[in-house]
């Protein structure tokens, strides 16, 4: 009897332990991922740091430096391609191609001042190299170049490299930022490389040359694996990229990393280090590593940086801004049966501009701003981020203004009778926060205004966004990054561009003639002083018509250890706007 | 009927069970969302989607496209994988070693420890050590994997910096051949050392993550079934014969006890499968489970297909494994009757 209840007794407290070891389980918080879990001694703390120049000026802090050869940065996607005739803006195979290839030209470190690539000088007025036409562009290119396989490269693999992704026209390629400008390619000789372009176009360097679609490589090595074959992709060159540049491809194990290894024979200042990519999904993690030191660097975004700061030995950087403003595009081409199930605005809802307007003075920009992105971002004028030519604290932006906002409603018609509209955006990033700011605004304002916020993921999201017409009255998402504001304004704002054509911009603007004959002069006068006040006339005409609602644009913000020297990022050069071979570690 | 003869009956049935679920699989795949968003980049126009339609056949009638994918599975051509960037065939493998790696290490702990602590606490049925491997199994059972994966990186990476993730240390990998996809058995051929205590190392944290909800399962089966076999009259039997308590456990009670504990096993590996996602996700192993975890969300069908007939298929086979297994171990179970 005595050892039965003493084993009751038993029971009775194992039962509770393992109940409360349940609970327990169950309803932990997530473990503070800041430096008070740090057992190592408390030492430099995490600083942010901002130089005149957007360059890092953080002493690196004492201690052992992990993997002291190579630099190893996390990243947070990977690529679907390493072809430069390929590849898509904006894809992490840009990144890759940065490394490995060379353009022409390219952004210098410092800003949005063009340097040397493989051509030996920059064509401008004072040299010579850009026709009085503004019509052809002729580059010196550098003699000795060799690829990673020892292949000679010179100017008849510069134009083979650019009439390959011509060939080619893949239509997930950014082939169209060729084919829209260049009529003809030249090589009269070796070291001379000769573009005529279908028209003059003032950002034909920065918005062509410097991109990764016009990188250059061997033909030999092409011609070696597949050729070039129009409308089909080429596999070896997509997964073994063989160029010119400071790092060579080593290996791809798909889901871990990528490595790279110094170029002994670039022509230009070797890298100090090998470099490793871990392909590191998971942003919780990518700040763990930074943190245990496996990571030199790291993406994140500005909602992280409260879990990095204050940890030993990381640096939060904040640099320029990106130049992809988030925005939230109107659409005025649609058919009210393609749109979902319950929104009740008609075909025509956009077209008047006090509607347009009204949306935007509804739009809770601190919110976004200083919630989503924590306050590492701005408003941005139409179309004109910060960074590009044009851009000036003066010209106008939106800030909310509930009251004038339901005034334009009630002039438009709008504001008893209400109304729901549904806006589409990827899944599980800051475009669904801007929709849901987007939701939280006019609801507020009116309860008869019904915000439906559809996040779906990217791949529905792309298929939805490439039809014609979109079946949504809204959207949201993040412009492509450009160096010249022609592009912003071609793609975004004219409406015989790209947006607006689809969206029908026509059928809103009240000067749609003006505002197309402005984008079309800028591009064409190569005076930047002449072309600045161009685009600023037009960012304010464009603030009383605006054909989007942009959120806020992002700074750029970067966590390194204390150990990387020179470290320096510059939004012009592909997300995440680094290059590997100008950092040291000690 | 002969165990000869059932098997040869289970694997005739196979092909007709494959085929089925291929029809499902597809079918389901496609009612499910469109194959072409993962293809597609941002902002293409109308005319840019047919070219990549086309590319993929996926303009094709939906009959052609299942005949085109089925016959492909079978020659070879799974397709390509948007979010690999690669041939479906030529990733499989190296995603599957790593998975199967991670698979066997989490086995190997969970049914070690699982059926050791099984016995040792059925063994003493009823006192402190029956009832501290209750609390551990328990634990082990209720413990989410991704909490308690995300306390041992936090504690053994971050922390103490005892362990590292991912699956190895990229130089030591790249110097070796890797003919099996198993990372420390390559080192071994390679004769590597370092390598394979690299292995092993990487190993250690996600393979105790994910083995250990699954030893809380099979230890709570083996003390179960130990229990009720210590009570059988055979037991008591053996022990009126004179024999060791050691002896009646090992060669009576726990060989007895084991036949339902296998089955749970055999069931357990493929949970274990399943919870490879959560553990690659949260360790970065490059395996099965965070690739299709990758291509359900980004909607890469040719990915997840390949990956639900692979599974489909293993299952199968290890089902008839694990009945030819059963009737071994009962030699009074009549097969087919």
């Amino acid at each position: 009897m005595k050892r039965r209840s003493k084993g009751n007794t038993r029971s009775l407290w194992v039962i509770l332990l393992a109940l409360a070891m349940v609970v327990a389980a169950c309803t932990a918080a997530p473990t503070d991922t800041t430096s008070g879990t740090d057992t190592t001694d408390a030492g430099d703390e995490a600083t942010t740091t901002t130089g005149d120049d957007g360059t890092d000026t953080t002493a690196p802090s004492s201690g052992g430096v992990s993997n002291p050869d190579t630099f190893v940065h996390a990243a947070d996607d990977e690529p679907t391609s390493l072809d430069p005739a390929q590849v898509e803006a904006g894809e992490g195979g840009e990144t890759v191609i940065l490394q490995v290839f060379d353009r022409l030209v390219e952004f210098s470190p410092d800003g949005p001042d063009l340097i040397p690539g493989l051509a030996e000088e920059v064509p401008g007025d004072d040299n010579e190299l850009i026709s009085e036409d503004g019509l052809t562009y002729t580059f010196p290119i550098r003699a000795g170049v060799v690829d990673h396989l020892g292949n000679p490269v010179d100017a008849t693999d510069v134009k083979y490299s650019w009439d390959r992704a011509l060939t080619m026209d893949l239509p997930e390629s950014n082939v169209g930022l060729l084919a829209d400008n260049v009529a003809s390619t030249e090589a009269p000789d070796a070291q001379t490389f000769v573009v005529t372009l279908n028209q003059p176009n003032a950002a034909f360097l920065n918005s062509v040359v410097t991109q990764a679609v016009a990188s250059i490589m061997s033909e030999e090595v092409v011609e070696a694996n597949g050729g070039v074959v129009a409308g089909q992709p080429n596999e070896f060159i997509a997964t073994n990229p063989i160029g010119t540049g400071p790092y060579v491809f080593e290996a791809w194990n798909r889901g871990e990393n990528m490595l790279f290894t110094v170029n002994e024979d670039y022509w230009g200042t070797p890298a100090n280090l090998d470099l490793r990519m871990e392909i590191v999904p998971d942003p919780d993690v990518r700040v763990l590593g930074v943190r245990a030191g496996d990571f030199d660097t790291i993406e994140t975004d500005p909602s992280f940086v409260g879990d990095i700061e204050g940890a030993e030995g990381v640096t939060v950087f904040q640099g320029e801004f990106l130049l992809e403003p988030i925005h939230i595009g109107f659409n005025l081409n649609y058919s009210e049966d393609a749109l979902p199930d319950g929104d009740t605005v008609a075909a025509d809802f956009f077209y008047d501009p006090r509607i347009r307007q009204a949306f935007n003075y509804a739009f809770d920009y601190d919110a976004f701003i200083n919630g989503a992105l924590g306050g590492f971002g701005a408003p941005t004028p139409f179309y004109l981020p910060q960074g590009v030519l044009g851009y000036s604290e003066d010209l106008p932006v939106y800030s909310q203004d509930l009251a004038l906002a339901e005034q334009l409603f009630r002039d438009a018609g709008v504001w008893d009778e209400g109304f729901t509209v549904s806006v589409i955006a990827e899944e599980g990033n800051l475009f669904t926060t801007a929709a849901l700011v987007l939701k939280d605004s006019l609801e507020g304002l009116n309860p008869a205004f019904s915000v439906n916020v559809l996040a779906v993921a990217e791949a529905q999201f792309d298929e939805a966004h490439a039809s014609d017409p979109v079946p949504y009255a809204m959207w949201v998402k993040n412009a492509d990054p450009y160096a010249d504001p022609h592009a912003f304004m071609s793609d975004y704002i004219d409406p015989d561009g790209n947006w607006g054509q689809v969206h029908g911009f026509a059928n809103g603007y009240v000067e749609p003639d003006q505002i197309g004959s402005m984008i079309d002069d800028a591009s064409v006068i190569t005076d930047p002083d002449e072309r600045e006040a161009i685009y600023q006339e037009l960012s304010t005409i464009l603030y009383d018509d605006p054909m989007w609602i942009i959120a806020g644009n992002e700074v750029a913000v970067m966590a390194h250890r204390d150990w990387v020297q020179g470290f320096v990022m510059n939004p012009l050069w592909p997300r995440p706007s680094l290059k590997f071979a100008l950092f040291d570690k000690g | 009927m002969q165990i000869r003869d059932y098997v040869l009956r289970r694997m005739m049935v196979l092909p007709i069970l494959i085929i089925g679920t291929s029809l499902i699989v597809f079918t389901l795949t496609r009612v499910g969302g469109s194959p072409i968003g993962i293809y597609l980049s941002h902002e293409m126009t109308p005319e840019e989607v047919a070219e990549i339609e086309e590319r993929y056949g996926l303009d094709d009638p939906l009959p052609v496209q299942y005949l085109t994918w089925a016959g492909g599975m079978i020659t070879g051509d799974w397709g390509w994988s948007g979010v690999a960037a690669a041939p479906v065939r030529q990733v499989f493998p190296d995603k599957l070693g790593a998975t199967m790696e991670l698979s066997l290490a989490a086995g190997i702990v969970a049914v070690t420890l699982g059926i050791g602590l099984g016995t040792y606490g059925g063994a003493r049925r009823d006192r402190l050590p029956d009832h501290l491997t209750r609390v551990f199994s328990i634990s082990g059972a209720a413990m989410p994997i991704f909490w308690f994966g995300i306390l041992l990186l936090i504690v053994f990476w971050v922390g103490l910096g005892w362990a590292p993730i991912g699956r190895s240390d990229a130089d030591l990998f790249q110097s070796i051949s890797h003919p099996t996809g198993l990372y420390t058995i390559d080192s071994l051929l390679s004769g590597n050392w370092n390598a394979f205590v690299d292995a092993l190392w990487h190993l250690t944290l996600p393979a105790i993550a994910l083995g250990f909800g699954t030893m809380a399962i099979i230890t709570r089966m083996m003390r179960s079934s130990l229990v009720e076999t210590m009570s059988e009259e055979y037991v008591d039997a053996a022990r009126a014969k004179g024999l060791p308590e050691k002896l009646v456990l090992r060669r009576h009670a726990r060989r007895n006890a084991l036949i339902p504990t296998v089955t749970v096993i055999g069931l357990s590996f493929g949970f274990l499968l399943q919870g490879t996602v959560v553990v690659e996700i949260i360790f970065r192993w490059p395996g099965l489970g965070r690739w299709m975890a990758d291509a359900v969300l980004r909607g890469d069908q040719a990915t997840i297909m390949a990956y639900v007939m692979f599974t489909s298929v293993l299952f199968l086979v290890v089902n008839l494994a694990v009945d030819v297994m059963y009737a071994y171990l009962d030699r009074r179970v009549v097969l087919g009757t």
